[in-house]
């Protein structure tokens, strides 16, 4: 039996966050992941991350997983790879498989950092080949390089239902829908908005009831349903899609602490079963800790300083750290943690939807919900859509308390100002002169933020907006000018084109097009 | 290169892949890049089905691709039950499409004793 100071089971972000902390101050430390490779969820994720800078926010997933092992490795972590966690007994005692072979583990403290699962919706067909995991659509597209499928019905609008979708179209795949049976778009709207400006129609209150082909998928049969979630006859619509990919929502793999006889609870806004915790994360059983989504499903973010706050509680418990280091460390990380947690999508209001208005007071836009994207007489409520001047200037499309600030952090004017409380909705400071520099275009996660002038071109208006898509657009480029929605609005002439180190990978594309399309014209199609 | 593979990724670039390898599929000689996964190999080539269930003669392929639901097993140079999603591909490999737990042969052969 081999013995460590501390078993942390998942190399995740939550994971690894752990064992850095642990490793920093002197601990002995293990982890065991049971993947070929480190870094959980992480590596999948290609899109730039909410937050602010101190939760990594405007990086993008894969990087913030690059960073965090490159710290590991420096710090000399030891990751056991191919190696799966079976169970935990009395004593602290693990088994753990490699190589086909079980091992058993000891030691002082285990924290448990299993991460989640996706859930899956029985429908007729939903096993045939081409029905996939979202997590599966995304391993396929950003770590193999190669397309799931090319015609996909996306089925789940929360915040990974959305991203994946926009990663398929990034991938060069065609999403012929995303659809849901709840009522309302339940991820971000900012994501859901990149998503239907491309002409993704979007579903709601719709389910998949059938998966069409007997080897492979060949169509999908999709229905609306009533407020019982039920299919109305006569609602079924067949869409020609090759693959389907599910995306409804993640369970915390908590079977290790259930296993391991820790008092749980079914919580459903922790999505699912979880270990009862402690405010330092502790499960009834001292010693042994549970952190990230398998605790209850929040985000890569929260995974990363939940993994060192518990860990800082290790460290105090075992000798390594001070009662007074510990508590300072805990109320930073805690108060890292609330930030996140604050806004309509807090975890306290999963489930939620009686919201009305903003935190500022500004009615929430229902269009957004339905459809995926924004009407012009809804967007007029918000000031930082509606700022004018003469010259180039911002005009923001963010209009849910979402914990996210890199637009402040990215404008060298100070033009932008979210404030302390990273839920509040950005606004303009007038008296900054904007430059049009394009830094906000570019940092902005939820690709809201576009530049407007009207007065510079004789020719027209000008409208730069985010572009993460091949080929790039070139100046002198003629093309169609799409509206909020994907709709064709004009033509559009393209006249700048910026990418630079800083923007990374989000060029910043600028269109001319007639002045009475300057409220509607948001994206472009080449032709 | 197959048009299931991404050419060049707005974020991600061109991918890092090892040297092109040959492997058969159900005695077919198929084309993949070493270390990538036999399933993404096979995906690229258009292949769907990766095994019929044992009773119900179901096909299944690709579900979860880390490793977890077992819909993606194959017979691997002979062995059976190989996740076809997390074991990397080498040149020279037979893969063939699982019936049950064996390959289209034996379970013919047992299925034809049966009825
Ligand atoms: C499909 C999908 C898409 C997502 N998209 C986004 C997104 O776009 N943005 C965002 O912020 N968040 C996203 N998330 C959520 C985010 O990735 C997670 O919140 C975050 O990764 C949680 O970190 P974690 O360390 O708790 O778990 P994970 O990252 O899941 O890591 C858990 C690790 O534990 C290992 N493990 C599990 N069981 C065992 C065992 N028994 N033995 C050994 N090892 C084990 C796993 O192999 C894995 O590496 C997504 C999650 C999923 C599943
Ligand atoms: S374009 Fe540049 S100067 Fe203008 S608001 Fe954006 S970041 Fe600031
Ligand atoms: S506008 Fe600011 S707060 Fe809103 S999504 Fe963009 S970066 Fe985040
Ligand atoms: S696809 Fe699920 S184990 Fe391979």
């Amino acid at each position: 039996m081999k013995r460590h100071e501390l078993i942390v089971i998942g190399a995740g972000p939550a994971g690894l966050s752990a064992a850095i902390e642990a490793k920093k101050s002197g601990m002995d430390v293990i982890v065991f992941d049971e993947n070929s490779r480190p870094g959980g969820q992480l590596f999948k994720q290609i899109h730039k991350f909410f937050g602010s800078k101190e939760h990594h926010a405007k990086e993008r997933g894969f990087k913030i997983g690059e960073s965090l092992l490159a710290e590991a490795e420096e710090l000399g972590v030891k990751v056991e790879l191919n190696a799966t966690v079976m169970g935990i007994y009395e004593n602290k005692e693990v088994t753990v498989k490699m190589n086909g072979e079980v091992d058993h583990f000891k030691a002082d403290k285990i924290i448990i950092a299993t991460g989640a699962a996706e859930n899956m919706i029985p429908f007729k067909g939903w096993n045939i080949p081409g029905v996939i995991g979202a997590g599966a659509a995304q391993a396929m597209m950003n770590l193999q390089g190669v397309k799931p499928g090319s015609k996909i019905l996306m089925v789940g609008s929360g915040n990974v239902g959305l991203v994946v979708s926009f990663q398929l179209l990034q991938a060069g795949c065609e999403v012929a829908a995303v659809i849901d049976a709840a009522p309302r778009v339940g991820g971000y709207g900012v994501h859901a908005a990149k998503v239907a400006r491309t002409g993704v129609p979007f579903y709601l209150s719709h389910t998949v009831i059938e998966a069409k082909g007997t080897d492979h998928v060949s169509g999908a049969v999709i229905a609306e349903v009533d407020s019982h979630f039920q299919p109305i006859p006569g609602t079924e619509k067949e869409l020609d899609v090759d693959t389907i990919c599910i995306a409804v929502g993640l369970s915390p793999m908590s079977q290790l602490a259930s296993n391991a006889k820790c008092d749980m609870a079914l919580i459903p806004q922790k999505g699912g079963n979880v270990a009862l915790l402690s405010e330092y994360g502790e499960t009834n059983i001292k010693g042994i800790y549970c952190a990230g989504d398998v605790a209850g499903i929040e985000e890569a973010s929260s995974a990363m300083i939940q993994g060192r706050s518990v860990a800082s509680h290790v460290c105090y418990s075992l000798g390594y750290i001070t009662e007074e280091e510990f508590n300072t460390k805990y109320d930073s990380y805690q108060e890292a943690l609330g930030k996140l947690r604050m806004g309509m999508f807090a975890p306290a209001n999963k489930g939620r939807n009686d919201f009305t208005v903003t935190d500022e007071g500004y009615p929430i836009s229902k269009n957004l919900l339905a459809k995926g994207y924004m009407t012009e007489e809804e967007l007029e409520n918000f000031p930082a859509y509606n700022y004018k001047k003469a010259g180039v200037h911002p005009i923001i499309e963010c209009t849910q308390n979402i914990p996210c600030n890199p637009c402040q952090d990215a404008c060298p004017k100070k033009c932008i100002k979210v404030g302390e409380n990273i839920t509040m909705l950005p606004q303009i400071d007038e008296e900054q002169g904007c430059i049009g520099c394009g830094l906000c275009v570019a940092s902005c996660s939820g690709q809201a933020i576009f530049l407007m002038d009207e007065t510079s071109d004789p020719d027209g208006v000008l409208i730069s907006f985010p572009y993460e898509f091949l080929p790039l657009p070139e100046v002198g480029d003629k093309g169609t000018a799409l509206s909020r929605s994907g709709a064709p609005v004009c033509e559009a002439v393209i006249t700048d084109v910026k990418k630079t180190k800083v923007m990374d990978k989000t060029a910043v594309v600028t269109m001319r097009v007639p002045h009475e399309f300057k409220n509607s014209a948001r994206f472009y199609k080449p032709v | 290169m197959s048009e299931k593979r991404i050419a060049e990724h707005p974020i991600l670039g061109e991918y890092q892949k090892g040297e092109l390898v040959h492997f058969t599929f159900d005695g077919k000689d198929v084309t993949g890049f070493e270390g990538e996964s036999i399933a993404a190999a096979l995906k690229a080539a258009g292949v769907m089905v990766h095994r019929y269930t044992a009773k119900e003669h179901k096909p299944r392929g690709i579900f979860c691709a880390i490793g977890r639901c077992t819909d993606c097993v194959m017979i691997v140079n002979g062995e059976p039950n190989v996740r076809t999603c997390i074991t990397p591909l080498v040149e020279g490999m037979v893969v063939e499409t699982q019936y049950g737990v064996e390959t289209k042969e034996a379970w013919e052969a047992s299925h034809n004793e049966k009825t």
